[in-house]
Parts: C-alpha cells; structure tokens; sequence
C-alpha cells in the first residue's frame, strides 16, 4: 500500500508528461481569410490561394494527422478580426488596416510574417462628370468600403492632393454596393482594388491611384498567429510560417507570372486589370515577405496614421508585436535568408 | 528595408520600364491581346462571329419568353420571406383537468418586404413591410407589420446617428422582452407581461414612430456600431391590432436605452440600460369588462419599465421590471355615476443565458464557401418571470420558471426545447409544460 502511495509522484510526472506531450501538437489548425465575393469558396488574396489551391499546408502536416481549417471571410478583414476575438482562428492572413484596428482594439496577435507589399487602390470616377483628378473630388460624393485595406490609402490620395475626409461626402459601402451606386449614377466616384470592371462598362475612369504615391503608403497584408497558439505551439507556428514562405517563393518568380495571373483570375477578378497591377512591380519585391525594417516603419506609420485620423483609439507597440523569430528559423530551413531583399 | 530607391532597383530587372498607370493599362491590353492570339492559333471567322451572334440572340429570347411565361414580376423590390414554429406541447397540471397533449402550428407569418425608393447616395431609404400571421388561437391570416418606413437622416454611414419614421402596424416601443430578437429572447414564449395573458405589449398597434440614435460609436476592426443612446416615440390608438381606433385619446409610448460606448473586446460590449413608458387612455370598464355610456377614452392605462442586458456573445443576461396603473369602474354604469379605482400591477423577468457557436458572430457567419455551411450553435438558458395583474390583492400572481435550450441548425432553423414550471396562484394551479418547437424561415 505505501509503495503504491509512494508511487503516486511518478504517476503523476508521467501524466504531466504525457499531456505536455499532447500538447505539442494541435488537431487542428484553423485558418482565416478574406474571401473572394464573386466566386464562392475562394481566398481573395493571392498567396492564401496558392496555400490553398497547391494544399502547401496539407502537405506539411499531413504526417502529424493535423487537419487543416480555412475560413474565408466575405466580410473581409471584420469578418477575420472577429474571427480572432472569438477565437475560432489561430492564423490569419489579410489587409494590414484590419491587422492594425484588431491589434489596436486589444486582439492578442504576434505578427509573424509579410506576404504582399505594394497593392494599389484605385479612385474610378464617373466618365460623366469628366472629374479630372483627385484634387477635382472636393465637394463630391465618395464610396469606399470602411475598415477595410481601402481606407487609409484613399486618405493618403486626398492628403497627397490637398484634401482631407472632410472635403468630400464620404459613403460607407461595400465594393459591389459602391460599384452599383456608381452605375446608378449615384455616387459620384468610389475606390475600389485592381479589379475596376466598372471602367469596363464605360461609367467610370481612373481618376487616381495610390501608385503615385510612396510604396510604404500602399496597403499590405501580413500574418499574424494567435499570441497563445504561439506559446503552446511554437514549433507549429515556425512550419505554418515555412509554408507561407514556399508560397512567398512561387509568388516572387517571374516565371510563374502567368500562372500567378490565373490564379486570381479565378477568383473572379478580370485579367487585363490584375496584369496591368501586377507589372507595376517586380514580383519579388510584391511578395517579398520578410519582416524588414521598411515592414516595422510601414506598420508603425500606420498605427500613428490610424491614431491621428481616429480610426484607432489607442496605439500599440509594433516593436514588442513583430516576431521575426519564425520567419529566421524558416528561412534557414528553406535555404532562403539571402532570396528576397532585406 | 523595401524603400522606393530599392524599388527602382529592382524595377531594373524587369523587362517592363515603370510607366504611369493609364500608360500601362494600354501596353498592358495589348500585350495581352497578343498573347491570347499567340494562345490560340485559330483566329475566330466573321463567320464564326455571326453565328456567336446568332446564337445570343436565340438564348436572349428563349430568356425572355422563360421570364415572361414562368417568372413573376414585381412593380418594386420585393423579398418574400416567411417563418413557422411547429410545437409540441405536454402539459400537466394541479386542480384542473389535464391540458389535451398534442402538434400545433403556434404561428405561421408570411412577409413581403422591400425598397419603394433606394437612396444610394445617402441610404435615406423608403422601405415598406407587409406580413400576416395566423396563430394556433385564430388560425386565420390577417396583417401583423404593416407600415411604411422613411430613414430622415442619411443611414449609409456608420459612424453617423441613425433617425426614421415609421408609419402603420407595427411593434409598440415598449421594454426588452416584447421587441427583441432571439439574440437577447432565447424562450419560445414571451414573459407574461409582454403576452395576451399580461399586458400584450409584444402585439402590434397602429400608429406613427420616431426611431433614432446618437452618438454612435464605431470599432472599424469589426465593423462593430453601438449608439450611446438609442430613442424611440411613438402615438398609437391603444386600440389593439387590426382594430379601428374607439376614443378620441391617443396612448404615447417611448423609450431610450444607453449603450456603453466601448471597442468590440471590451468586458462592457453589449451593456445597455433601458427605460419604457407607456402613457394612454383606455375606454372605461367594469371588472366584468362591461364598457360604461360615456366612458370613452376616460381610463387611464400607464405603464413603466427599465431594464438591463449584458449580452457579449458566448453569455447574456436580460432583466426587466415593470409596473402598471389601469383605471377600472367599480360601480356606476355611467361616467357621471362611475366609481372609479386604479389597479397597480407589476411584472419582473431575468433570463440568463450561455451559447456555444457563431449564430450570434455577424462577421463570421459571412463565409465564403460553396456548400450551405451554417455554424451550429447550442443555447441552455434559464428564465424566471413574475406578473402580479393586482398588488392590492394578496395571492393573485403567476410565476413561471423555465429551463430551456436552443439548438440552430441551419441558417433561418433551430429547435427549442422549454421545460415551464408554472406558478397560477390566481387560478391556484401548479402546472408542468414542456414545450418542442421548430421554428424555421424561409
């Protein structure tokens, strides 16, 4: 009897042992992502198409019988932060507004990767009014859909021009909503992504866009995992960042420019637009995901950006947010610390 | 560090120089027209176009003949829409006769909805609802919303106060329970007070209501609203639904709730406070409900409310309180001969309840997906609910203590289940109930 008692320790070390054990690996990883509005089913963006279309993730954690979860989300970066809140997501990938709203809002994220630089955001203006600018916008009505990757670099536009918020009739509508509005000649001009087929039916035309402006001002999206996913499962999270490299990989080569192109092309976006954004910049540089020191300033302009516009309430520290620890240990894995630009 | 002089370098090593957009736009769609004739080596005939064409042409009126034939019109924008609760109810009872056991359809609404004037500019919309109800009670359709809706100000912008005007049948803005949704009223009946066998408050009326909020505070990371005050006024007959008005006397009711103004991960998310009135005059009565000669509009029916509600998904809690003042004739036959009192009555309800799923999750029930996903969502609450029709007389009140559970399965489906431990000290009866619904929409 007293062995038996005395034994009861050893038992007991075995059994922490064995749930720490569990512990090390998940059952699960869920992922969430903006989705694609026109093709149901689709991430919108295009390095979570390719994770999802080649089963990159799948692939990686097939051996450990980890199943794979994705959710896309078509109320876009909303949709993946109360995702976050809720905690039905450990990994998210998507706009870098949203990123920082959600952190600022008291989210718990380490962001863990960069995974596109540089996308454009596009002011169409009625053809009928024959607006001849960004500057000609004071006074007009304006749709942009709110809290998305879209706001704060059509601020940038008015303030590049002269203009403020206030200078013009902003309308809160979705992409398709404020696309609708513009053909009902509702709505004098929106900002919309590359995708503008609004121009296609002749009542809208390129009045603006970001490219004129700096690249640091343009939007982004990163990954972020959630803070105790982290903790509990470091290991995991540094595959999970190895495979988002893979597909960073895919994304950089110019050989695959065509295929990247089709790509997205299923996800209902036109062709001709998503080839003319594209040759904007050299895909290496589009899809460079390394957190450089260009990616901290970009998010931490950001941040004070959203602070001073009041589109966060309360700033965040990015130094303390970034982890770079996981892109490092991948890259050595990969054999890529000197592919992209640091 | 990605910095544009980077950017300039590394433009270098692609074949395209960098061109303003509208530049690139055009060697862009003729690079791409070049390619796809490269792709396909067969170029398309003029014949071959003109049978595309022809093609077009016969599907287009196959189309239109299929619309014309098969589809059916409408002069404006219209949603047609519907909800059934299908129920079982077992009852038992103490001093009475056992309550038949048995399937009802407990209500069947069918509504029509939609835009007469879409404001894309500034969502100062004209909207209109129509639905009729039948009730295991009457089973017979007749109107139940029926109104005309007119946002004054702009609605397209969240973070500015909403204000519109409703006009017609429609819900009276009175306390929590009669007017909420199933996120905030989880039981498949109402508490007493809001009921037929309280003051009804949850049944339609006809008037006029001005419905607004200020100060509306915005978190963009989840496209989350919440106004610190919301208000709604409204003049009604008093009259009951689809009944024509009886007396001169218009009953005011109105209402005003404080939200806290706080980011969607704040502890204080989905913390409101409300208060009711309820200021009117009703047609004079003896207690046998016979009406007096005279006594048009001359009673007084008052009723005053607060509440409060806790609800930040996965937990909830609601409380309400109200009381009553009805004026009732006790002797006299006439309003010059009439004896009159004033009945105070009161009502409380609590319910408390926990949810595992995303049914309440706005965003995440949004998914992208090609099968007809719909998050499953499991809801156990408890409600207990007081209503004393007289203070003044001892033992007259009625209590019921429910112990439920909801189960949504499906995007507009979910099954209650409601166990009712009821309390009749009026009637002196102990009763049991249990209650399975589906309630399912369309």
């Amino acid at each position: 009897m007293k062995n038996w008692i005395k034994a009861l320790p050893l038992v007991a070390v075995l059994f922490m042992g064995f749930t720490a054990q569990a512990a090390e690996k998940p059952k699960v990883i869920r992922f969430a992502f903006p989705g694609s509005t026109i093709v149901l089913g689709k991430p919108s963006a295009l390095v979570n198409n390719i994770i999802v279309d080649q089963q990159l993730l799948e692939k990686e954690f097939a051996k450990d019988g980890i199943k794979i979860e994705v959710s896309n989300f078509v109320t876009a970066g909303p949709g993946v932060n109360e995702a976050l809140a809720a905690g039905l997501a450990d990994f998210a990938n998507y706009g870098d507004f949203p990123i920082v709203t959600g952190k600022a809002g008291g989210l718990k994220t380490k962001f863990i990767l960069a995974t596109d630089v540089g996308a454009n955001t596009y002011i169409i203006g009625r053809t009928d009014l024959h607006i001849k600018g960004v500057k000609d916008l004071k006074g007009r009505s304006f749709g942009i859909f709110k809290g998305t990757n879209l706001q704060p670099p059509f601020i940038k536009l008015l303030l590049a021009n002269g203009l403020t918020e206030k200078d013009v009739r902003t309308v809160n509508l979705n992409t398709t909503d404020a696309q609708a509005a513009l053909i009902a000649k509702s709505i004098d001009a929106i900002g919309i992504g590359a995708d503008r087929p609004v121009v296609d039916l002749g009542v809208g035309e390129v009045i603006g866009d970001t490219n004129q402006l700096p690249l640091s001002t343009r939007a982004t999206t990163g990954l972020v995992v959630q803070e105790d996913f982290a903790k509990k499962y470091p290991d995991i999270v540094k595959r999970v960042v190895k495979v988002y490299l893979q597909a960073n990989r895919f994304a950089s080569d110019e050989k695959n420019r065509e295929v990247l192109l089709k790509i997205l092309v299923n996800t209902g976006a036109k062709y001709k637009y998503l080839k003319s954004e594209y040759a904007l910049l050299p895909l290496k540089v589009r899809h460079n995901p390394l957190l450089t020191q260009g990616n901290t300033v970009h998010y931490k302009d950001l941040v004070d950006f959203s602070e001073h516009n009041k589109l966060i309430r309360k700033k965040f520290d990015v130094d303390q947010w970034i982890d770079k620890s996981y892109e490092q240990a991948a890259l050595k894995e990969l054999g890529l610390e000197n592919y992209w630009a640091k | 560090m990605i910095s544009n002089a980077d950017l300039q370098a590394a433009r270098k090593q692609i074949p395209e120089p960098s061109v303003k957009p509208e530049k690139t736009e055009s060697v862009v769609q003729e690079n791409a027209g070049t390619a796809e004739v490269d792709e396909d080596s067969q170029a398309a005939t003029k014949r071959d176009l003109q049978g595309l064409t022809s093609d077009v042409a016969v599907l287009r009126d196959q189309l239109t003949r299929q619309l014309d034939s098969n589809i059916a019109n409408t002069a404006r924008s219209l949603t047609i829409g519907g909800t059934l609760q299908n129920r079982y109810t077992a009852v038992t009872s103490t001093n009475q006769p056992t309550s038949p056991n048995g399937f009802t359809v407990n209500a069947a609404i069918l509504s029509f909805s939609g835009a007469l004037k879409k404001d894309y500019e500034e969502g100062r919309n004209l909207t209109y609802a129509l639905s009729l109800i039948s009730t295991a009670a009457t089973n017979t359709f007749q109107p139940y919303d029926a109104y005309l809706q007119y946002a004054i100000f702009p609605s397209l912008d969240i973070e500015k106060p909403n204000f519109n005007i409703t006009f017609g049948q429609q819900a009276i803005p009175f306390g929590l329970e009669p007017q909420v949704g199933e996120d905030k009223k989880p039981a498949a009946v109402y508490a007493i007070f809001a009921g037929a066998n309280g003051w009804n408050l949850a049944q339609r009326d006809l008037g006029v209501q001005l419905k607004g909020d200020l100060f509306p505070f915005v978190d963009l990371a989840y496209t989350y609203r919440v106004p610190l005050i919301q208000y709604q006024l409204g003049i009604f007959n008093g009259s009951n639904w689809n009944t024509a008005e009886t007396n001169k006397s218009k009953d005011v009711v109105g209402r005003i709730v404080l939200n806290a103004p706080v980011d969607y991960n704040s502890d204080f998310r989905g913390l409101s406070i409300g208060s009711s009135f309820y200021s009117g005059e009703k047609d004079l009565a003896q207690s046998n409900g016979t009406l007096i000669t005279g006594g048009s509009g001359k009673g007084t029916r008052n009723r005053y409310g607060a509440d409060i509600a806790y609800v930040a998904s996965p937990f909830g809690f609601t409380a309400e309180y109200a009381v009553g003042d009805d004026d009732r004739v006790i002797s006299g036959t006439t309003i010059a001969n009439a004896v009159k009192s004033t009945i105070k009555s009161k009502a409380y309800t609590a319910t408390l309840f926990y949810e595992w799923g995303e049914q309440f999750l706005n965003q995440v029930r949004n998914q992208s997906r090609l099968d007809d996903w719909w998050p499953k969502t499991y809801q156990p609450f408890i409600r207990y609910d007081y209503f004393d029709p007289d203070t003044s007389v001892a033992n007259n009140e009625s209590s019921v203590l429910t112990y439920g559970f909801n189960f949504f399965f499906a995007q507009t489906t979910k099954l209650q289940l409601n166990y009712n431990v009821s309390n009749l000290k009026n009637t002196n009866v102990k009763q049991s109930q249990f209650i399975a619904q589906f309630q399912f929409g369309f």
